[in-house]
Formats: C-alpha cells, sequence, structure tokens
C-alpha cells in the first residue's frame, strides 16, 4: 500500500496552497489531479485579481498558478496529474487511475479539494451545441486559444459572467447583450462597467425564452419576466448569435466528501451540497478536511487562504505543527480571510440590497441596472476634494464606488496619492496634499480598470484621459478614432496621444486619448475607427 | 390523518410493496412505513435482476416457478410501468470439474422438482452465447428463467399500490412493536404510533431488532454485496448469467448497460460506516471476473458501482410467515440475496396469508420457527 | 413528520406545460414532463426520480441534471429545495474502462 502524510484530491488554489503549507511542515504530501495540467481554474485566469498585497491582488491569475506550483516543487509536494481518484473508503483510502492502471493510496489525513462544476439553465434549445458554460468558454479561449464563437449572449451578471463577457470581446467576439434574471448586476459594479463602456447592453429581469436553430445555435430569443417568472408579452427581444454563454453559478462537486461518509448540509448559500465543516475545514471525520470551492462557492482568493488553513489543521492534527503555532498562524490567516469577506459582496450579504456604502454614500442605481455611472453619480463619490477644480492638471479619477474588498492601489502610487486605509473594503480616496506625476502605476494596478488619469487642461480647449485598454491591435499615437462614454455612446472624435506598455504594467498597456474638454469627466472609453466601421 | 389502517407492511422494498399492491387489490386498507428517505432503496434497488428458478433451494422452488408462470409475464402491463422482464433463459457458467460437480447437483435437484434445466457443453452454451470466452467448458441452462429491472418493478408497484389508496409513509423508522392484549396493535416510530390488525415485517436484515421487540428472532446476519453498471453497449445478450464459482452474475439491460455483480472473497467480513460503502477492491475484482469470462467487455466503461446489504439467513432461504406466538404478525424477510425473482410471487401469497388464512403456493418449509439447534 | 415523507399528499393532478418537452438529463435524453410525470407517479427524491426514469444514471452521473431535477421536484411539490437529498454519490466519479478498473496493484486489502 502506497502511503502519504496527506492526501490532496485536486491541484486548484485551494488543494495547492494546501498541499504547500502541509509540506513546508515536514509532511509527506501527495497530491492527485484529473487534468494534464495542475492549477485549477488558475490558468484561465487571465485578469488581475481583486483583494490585498498581501494576497496577491493585481496579479493574473496564471501567474498565481505558476507560483504556487514553483512553491509547491520547492517544498517536496508530490503532483500527480492525470490521476483520478475514482472513489473515497474506508479507512482514508483512495482508489486512482493513473493510466491503464488503478493504485491504492492511503494516508493519515485527506483533503478534498475538488471545486465546482457549473450550473445550467433550460430553456427551449439549450441542448444545441453553441449553448455552453461560461468557465468552458474561458477553456476555449485562454487554455486553447480558440474563439467560442463570433457573437455571443452572455446568460448572468455575477462576477463570472462579467468578467468571461470582457474576455470574450478581448478575444475578438462579440458579446451582444448580458442577460439576468436578477433585477441587479451581480457581480462589481466595476466589472460591468469595463463591459459597458464598450457598448454592451444589460438585459435585467429578463431569461432566454428560446434558442434557435436545428445543428447549433444561431438565434437567441430573450423575454422580461413578470413574478411568476412567465415571460411578459411584447417584451421579446432576438439577437442573431453563434454562441449563448451560460454563467449561472457553480455547484460545489462534493461528491467524494459524500461517499467518504461527511455529514452535508444543502447551502444555497454556499452553491448546494456542502460537507458540513470547521472554520480550518475539518469534516464530521476527523482527519478528513475540505477547502475551496468544494465546501462552499468562493472565489480564488478565499479559496488559497482556506486551503493553507486546511493544510495546517491537518498538519497539526498529525503532530508535525504545534497547536501553539497552528493557532497563531491560523489567526493570522483568518484576519486575512475576513477581510476577503467584508463589503457589499461578502458571502453573507449575498441577495441583499445595500442602498448605502460604509462611507454611507447612496450607492448607484444606474451601475446595479445598467452597468455604468451615471454621470450625476460621481458628484457623490468625491474620492478628491477638488475633483472637479479644473486648474489643478493631471490628477487620478477613481470610479470605484462599491465596497469591494481590494486595496492595491494604495501602494501603487509611490507619491501617497491614493488612501483605502486598514480596511480593505474602504473606497479609496485621494490626497489633496500629493502631488500626480501621471505615471499611471494606479491605473495598471487597478484590477476593476476604475482608475482614469485626467488633465481638463491638457490643451486650450481639451482634455486628456489615460485609460486601461488590454486590447489588440494597440492603437497607434497620433491615430484618431471615438471617445465612448461610461454606456459605450460615441461622444466624438478623440486622437490618441500617447500608448505607453512598460513592464510594470503588466500587460494593461495605457493610452492617452484628447477630447475637447467638455468631455473630460464623460469620456472613458476608445474605439478605434475601423472597428466602428465594421459596425 | 388516521393512524389506523388493516394492515401495516414495515419495509418499503419489493417485497413490502408487492404484498401492499396485492392487498390492496383485495380491499385492505395498508399503510407502508419505510425507515429511509427513499423508497425501494435496500436490496431491492440493489441485485442483479435475476428472475430465475434454476440454482434455487427446493423450498422456494415452487414459488419461483409459479411467480414466472403466472406474474411475471403481465406485470409491466398490470403495473404501468416497464419492468423490462425478459424470459431468455439462464447459464450458471463452469470452467472447472468442481464447477461441473456443483453445478450437475443443483441441476438435479431442481430437475426432480419439474424444472426444465440441464446441463451443457461449452459448445452449445457458446451457440447460446457467442461472447462467452473458451474458458468456460460447462453450464447449467434453463430456457425459462430471465430478468428484470428491480428498480422499475419496485417502483412500479409502488406507484400502483399508492394509486389503489395505500399510504407510504417515509422516514418512518420502527422503533418498536407493541402487543395489546396479547396481539399485534402497534407499530412505534419517532413521529407517530400507528396501529392495525395485522402487521407485516419485511425489512430486510433491521427485521431482526424490528422482531426482536416482540421476542422473535430471524437468524440472519447483513451481508455487504456489490455491483456495478457499464454505460449502454449495443445489444449483445438477453440471457442472465450466474457461475459456479460465484465470482459474477447479471445480465444486459433493455438500456443497454450491463449490471454486473461479483465477489472479492471478503463478503463476510465486509465493514461500514453505517451506510452501505463501496468497498475499494470490490469493483475491481469483479472486472477480472468478468474479462474472463467476457473478453469482449474489456472497454466497456463501468459508470457506477454500488454495494447494498443482503439478510442472509442462516440456510440461506427466506422466512416468509405468520407468527402464532404472536397473532396478527407476518414475517417476510432473509431472502438472501435471491428475494427479487421471487418478490412478485412472495407479495401475492403473503397478501393471501394476511387476508385469507392461507396461500396458493404452501409455504410451509419457509416458517420462522424452522431453526433448530444441534441435538 | 416533513410533508414530503406523506406519500399520499395531494400534490394535484398533473397538467402537462407548454416545456414539458425541454430536455433535462442529457445523457439519458429525459424530458422535463417525464420527470413531473414521475413525481405524479409518486417519485418525491432525486433518487426514486433517478430509479424510475434513469435521469442522472448516464456517463455524467448527474453531474449536469441532479440540480435541475432537485428544483423540478421541489417545485412540484411545493417545497424548498435543501429539504431534498442529492443523490447517492458513487465511485468511480468518473467512467472508467473494465480492463482499467480491473488493473489493480493489490499488495493486501
Amino acid at each position: 500500500m502506497k502511503r502519504y502524510d496527506l492526501i490532496v484530491v485536486g491541484a486548484g488554489p485551494a488543494g495547492l496552497s494546501a498541499a504547500i503549507e502541509a509540506a513546508r511542515c515536514g509532511m509527506k504530501v501527495a497530491v492527485f489531479d484529473e487534468n494534464a495540467k495542475p492549477g485549477g481554474q488558475l490558468f484561465k485566469q487571465i485578469h488581475k485579481f481583486f483583494g490585498s498585497k498581501e494576497h496577491q491582488a493585481k496579479i493574473r491569475g496564471y501567474k498565481i498558478g505558476e507560483t504556487l506550483l514553483a512553491e509547491a516543487d520547492e517544498a517536496g509536494v508530490e503532483v500527480f496529474l492525470n490521476a483520478t481518484v475514482a472513489g473515497i473508503y474506508l479507512d482514508k483510502e483512495v482508489l486512482v487511475q493513473i493510466g491503464e492502471a488503478m493504485t491504492h493510496f492511503k494516508a493519515d489525513t485527506i483533503i478534498i479539494s475538488t471545486g465546482a462544476a457549473e450550473n445550467m439553465v433550460t430553456f427551449d434549445g439549450w441542448t444545441l451545441p453553441g449553448v455552453i458554460g461560461a468557465g468552458a468558454a474561458q477553456t476555449m479561449m485562454n487554455l486553447h486559444g480558440i474563439k467560442p464563437g463570433q457573437r455571443v449572449l452572455m446568460l448572468g451578471s455575477g462576477n463570472v459572467g462579467l468578467v468571461v463577457s470582457f474576455q470574450l470581446m478581448q478575444a475578438g467576439c462579440e458579446v451582444v447583450a448580458l442577460v439576468d434574471a436578477a433585477p441587479r448586476i451581480g457581480g462589481y459594479g466595476v466589472h460591468a462597467a469595463k463591459i459597458a463602456r464598450c457598448g454592451v447592453p444589460f438585459y435585467l429581469s429578463h431569461t432566454i425564452t428560446k434558442a434557435d436553430g436545428t445543428d447549433c445555435v444561431t438565434g437567441v430569443t430573450i423575454a422580461e419576466f413578470d413574478e411568476h417568472f412567465a415571460p411578459i408579452p411584447g417584451t421579446q427581444k432576438h439577437f442573431d448569435v453563434d454562441t449563448i454563454c451560460l454563467a449561472v453559478g457553480l455547484s460545489p462537486m462534493s461528491q467524494l466528501l459524500k461517499m467518504a461518509g461527511c455529514t452535508m448540509v444543502d447551502d444555497p448559500k454556499r452553491g448546494g451540497q456542502v460537507p458540513l465543516v470547521s472554520e480550518n475545514g475539518e469534516t464530521s471525520i476527523p482527519g478528513l478536511f475540505a477547502a475551496g470551492d468544494v465546501s462552499g462557492i468562493e472565489e480564488a482568493s478565499s479559496a488559497m487562504i482556506g486551503g493553507r488553513m486546511s493544510g495546517l489543521a491537518a498538519a497539526a492534527y498529525l503532530g508535525f505543527l504545534s497547536e501553539s503555532d497552528k493557532e497563531k498562524r491560523l489567526a493570522d490567516l483568518e484576519v486575512a480571510l475576513n477581510s476577503l469577506h467584508q463589503g457589499m459582496f461578502a458571502p453573507g450579504s449575498k441577495g441583499k440590497t445595500v442602498a448605502k456604502t460604509d462611507e454611507g454614500i447612496a450607492v448607484s442605481q444606474s451601475l446595479l441596472k445598467k452597468g455604468y455611472l451615471e454621470d450625476t453619480d460621481l458628484e457623490r463619490f468625491v474620492h478628491r476634494s477638488n475633483q472637479t477644480d479644473k486648474n489643478s492638471g493631471i490628477h487620478p479619477v477613481i470610479e470605484c464606488t462599491q465596497n469591494i474588498p481590494c486595496n492595491p492601489c494604495q501602494d501603487a502610487c509611490t507619491k501617497g496619492c491614493i488612501k483605502v486605509g486598514k480596511t480593505i473594503t474602504a473606497l479609496p480616496q485621494i490626497d489633496d496634499a500629493s502631488s500626480c506625476t501621471g505615471c499611471g502605476m494606479c491605473i495598471a494596478a487597478c484590477s476593476g480598470q476604475a482608475i482614469f488619469l485626467v488633465d481638463e487642461d491638457y490643451a486650450p480647449g481639451f482634455a486628456s484621459i489615460t485609460l486601461p485598454y488590454e486590447f489588440l491591435p494597440l492603437p497607434q499615437k497620433g491615430e484618431q478614432g471615438t471617445a465612448l462614454s461610461r454606456s459605450g455612446q460615441p461622444l466624438g472624435i478623440a486622437e490618441i496621444i500617447d500608448v505607453r506598455n512598460a513592464k510594470a504594467f503588466d500587460h494593461t498597456p495605457l493610452v492617452t486619448i484628447k477630447v475637447p474638454a467638455g468631455q473630460a469627466m464623460t469620456a472613458r472609453f476608445y474605439q478605434p475607427t475601423t472597428q466602428a466601421m465594421e459596425q | 390523518m388516521s393512524k389506523h389502517s388493516d394492515v401495516i407492511i414495515i419495509g418499503g422494498g419489493i417485497i413490502g410493496n408487492a404484498t401492499a399492491y396485492y392487498l390492496a387489490k383485495k380491499g385492505v386498507s395498508v399503510t407502508v412505513l419505510e425507515a429511509s428517505k427513499d423508497i425501494g432503496i435496500g436490496g431491492s434497488s440493489r441485485n442483479g435482476g435475476g428472475v430465475r428458478q434454476s440454482g434455487r433451494d427446493t423450498r422456494e422452488l415452487p414459488l419461483a416457478m409459479w411467480g414466472i408462470k403466472n406474474l411475471w409475464p403481465g406485470l409491466s402491463e398490470e403495473l404501468g410501468v416497464d419492468v423490462e422482464y425478459t424470459q431468455k433463459g439462464n447459464l450458471r457458467l463452469g470452467k472447472t470439474e468442481a464447477h461441473q460437480k456443483i453445478l450437475q447437483g443443483l441441476t438435479d435437484k431442481a430437475v426432480a422438482c419439474g424444472l426444465d434445466v440441464r446441463m451443457i457443453n461449452g459448445d452449445e452454451i457458446r451457440a447460446i452465447n457467442p461472447y462467452l470466452s473458451d474458458e468456460v467448458t460447462c453450464a447449467s441452462w434453463c430456457p425459462t428463467d430471465g430478468h428484470a429491472n428491480p428498480l422499475t418493478a419496485t417502483l412500479g408497484y409502488y406507484k400502483k399500490a399508492r394509486e389503489l389508496g395505500v399510504r407510504f409513509i417515509t422516514e418512518a423508522p420502527c422503533f418498536e412493536l407493541r402487543k395489546i392484549k396479547g396481539a399485534i396493535r402497534q407499530v412505534v416510530t419517532p413521529d407517530a404510533i400507528y396501529e392495525a390488525d395485522k402487521v407485516l415485517v419485511a425489512a430486510g436484515f433491521d427485521s431482526r431488532k424490528i422482531l426482536a421487540t416482540v421476542g422473535i428472532d430471524v437468524p440472519m446476519m447483513p451481508l455487504k454485496m456489490e455491483c456495478l453498471v457499464t454505460e449502454a453497449e449495443p445489444p449483445m445478450f438477453l440471457q442472465m448469467l450466474g457461475t459456479a464459482d460465484a465470482d459474477f452474475y447479471g445480465h444486459q439491460s433493455k438500456h443497454g448497460s450491463f449490471v454486473f455483480g461479483g465477489s472479492s472473497g471478503f463478503e463476510h467480513l465486509n465493514k461500514d460506516n453505517g451506510t452501505p460503502i463501496s468497498s475499494s477492491i470490490g469493483a475491481s475484482c469483479t472486472c477480472r471476473g468478468i474479462i474472463k469470462y467476457f473478453p469482449a467487455l474489456v472497454d466497456a466503461k463501468i459508470v457506477r458501482a454500488w454495494a447494498g446489504w443482503l439478510d442472509d439467513c442462516a440456510d440461506h432461504v427466506p422466512v416468509i410467515s405468520p407468527v402464532e406466538e404472536v397473532p396478527g404478525l407476518y414475517i417476510a424477510c432473509a431472502f438472501s440475496g435471491h428475494g427479487f425473482g421471487i418478490a412478485p410471487a412472495v407479495g401475492y401469497n403473503v397478501a393471501e396469508m394476511i387476508a385469507d388464512g392461507h396461500s396458493t403456493i404452501d409455504l410451509s418449509a419457509l416458517r420462522y420457527d424452522r431453526f433448530k439447534p444441534k441435538q | 413528520m416533513k410533508s414530503i415523507n406523506d406519500r399520499s399528499r395531494n400534490i394535484g393532478s398533473f397538467v402537462s406545460q407548454l416545456d414539458d418537452t425541454i430536455i433535462i438529463c442529457r445523457c439519458e435524453e429525459i424530458t422535463k414532463g417525464e420527470i413531473r410525470q414521475a413525481i405524479h407517479d409518486g417519485m418525491f427524491t432525486v433518487n426514486e426520480i433517478r430509479r424510475y426514469l434513469r435521469a442522472g444514471m448516464g456517463l455524467c452521473q448527474g453531474q449536469t441534471c441532479g440540480k435541475l431535477v432537485k428544483y423540478l421536484i421541489a417545485r412540484e411539490l411545493g417545497v424548498i429545495p435543501d429539504q431534498l437529498d442529492p443523490a447517492t454519490s458513487r465511485s468511480p466519479m468518473r467512467p472508467v474502462e473494465m480492463k482499467v478498473l480491473g488493473n489493480e496493484e493489490v499488495t493486501h486489502v
């Protein structure tokens, strides 16, 4: 019998983090993953993560994956790939398919970190080729370099739906609409704003009534529905699309835990059937832990912290870590985890309507309903006392209006212009006393792409706006295109006056456009002329 | 909600459901109490689906023969559910002389009871089932045997009984049977006390602890066995299969999947965690067993495996009996892993026993008081 | 006693719906209408639907339709979905060829 101190099932962010912590405590650790590549969903995440600077914020997901793999390797973790765990049995035994054979392994502790699977919704035509999960679309684009389709409708406005919609556009797909049954956008407003300013419309309280096509999707019909979930006649809208993406939530893949005999609970807030666990992920079976999405749907940052906590708990369970050291280290991680669990999108706030920010400012209803801030909204979110002072030269404008756990902007500014403070969900504030040099580090550091550098006095009658532009081809200096508003409406001609792509920006090029001075606080995106002509 | 009915049946498996159905047909009011959340979650849905007479003990053979003649052929129509009954024979396979001896012994006994069963050689076997390997040299062949779908048969009886007004209560485990003035009367569950004139205990191996509350014992033990199912394959053969060595048994279902049971040799020592959890070695052992008989199935994919407890009786034959010591009490349990095929006949005859005081088939050889100590 | 445990409770008669032809279990091609009818036949749990219709018994073992079936039952019975257990989890977690499953290295049990 092959034996380990710890067996981890699933080499995603939670599993790898757990394995690293345990191995660093001196444990002999094996990680099994059914995929050919480790990292779980991390390598599909090409966007910059939110969170605190100490916990990988502003780092792109795939980079975090690379770091975790290097750390696992250094710690002596054995990672078995293409290794499918067929079942978990009594006495902490797993049967693993590796190649054309089955191998039995036993361990004194097991951590299950098998992640989650995408939910589906049914409508007429949902089984047609071309109806795919948003995660599947991400896999196609970001792992295999294949465009899922040309014209896409996205169902689901949670962060997955928003992030994948943006990535679809980055890959060159046209996103025709974002649809959600909920009356409000579910994900971060900054993610929605990135899509809205590209001109993508949001249809809330809508659902798909039909996918057209005989052999594959050729179109889709959506409709607004009433309180009985019946479509309201006359509200139908049709789109010609070849792809329908479903981002309607995830369900924990907790089957192994159920098979092992763990006490399970059905918790809609955590995505479905999950094991009953302690704060360190220990299940009702001593020595058996669950970490990451399998014990409740969250996101990669909390999965990594949760994984580390269960890795330490497993180490302490087998005496590889003293109880006092365990308590101390877990306490630190708990602080980090709690900070991610604050704000408007905290797991406990799911489904609740938040009327005001922690600072007491009324939240933008336009952002929740349409995906963008109205010009009038911005006046409430005065991050800078004299933001509208036209004589102050170049300065950052931060359109971050919801309490989300994220603070990299604070450290990005070497001049100390931006302050978030100790509570990482606080809205960033601009310090008047410090002077902006226009370096652009704050723009590149903002995972939500919500920071702009504005100079109302760029030239007589003209303002300059520097914005993040993660699209190809990059515009050239001197080129003329169209300035777009927050809602993606054309405002007029914009001229590219600068394009910067420093290594420190980590693949977030900064584009500076020249627009009439009156558009300084309304123009927020740039559309090349060729693209405008194609449409 | 009335807590009283003419008959209470403890156990919502195929025996309980079938008996409930045949009692309801006679106009008897019945309540079925099922301990778990699901109807038919025990051995009823955890078996190989055999509907056979060959290989059976002569004490239960009359039930098997009567059921195959009178109930199984029309069951799908009667219940309004496709029970997938297929009567294309049973091959009990052997590879060695020892196997031949075992099979010959079973065959001789069955022939004496009037069953059409005979020994055949390797060529005859492969004429019936060309997929069997050359290792198979002998078999007993009973052309009137067959198989059915245990899941739809169990739930079909439930559906039909429910339509006829039988009350089914799930999550109602029986803690205790209670007599009133010397006769059975009450069934105590966590939520309620149910009352009836007659009570049938058909709760698999749980029957033992239930019967103990009125001082009755059936010598049986739970025995965990394992099965597996393949993905749907093109139609290959229709016979029910077993082996003299008991390496495996099973059939190809109407859906196309193969359902096979097997053994690792440690069944009598199997442990569990309170649920019938699969062992880490069972499915693999069964696969190796099957491949030796059916080389063509090497690439068939296993989609799931399961384990279940059978109620293994001291003499491996069921107890189907009134209990005169506790007036009003009846027992139908200890089917020892071969109850499914005779379930319709058991349900029919137990319903007669309860409602009419006598049954079509003489069940006296299956009485509860047949177990005697060494003299 | 929980209301779902009384299998005789009145859930009304089966009324066909416009979208009853939608497939819920893709592996076994089971429709919404078939599942709703099965509920009216008395199949009140995910396990019972699975055994009665094969919904969730195919290659994906209910990974896709498990939740959908559960919500259909909950809606038809008028209960909240958390009252219903998902189907039993069974090994192997992924389909595996017989020759592979049988090819194990066993030193001792």
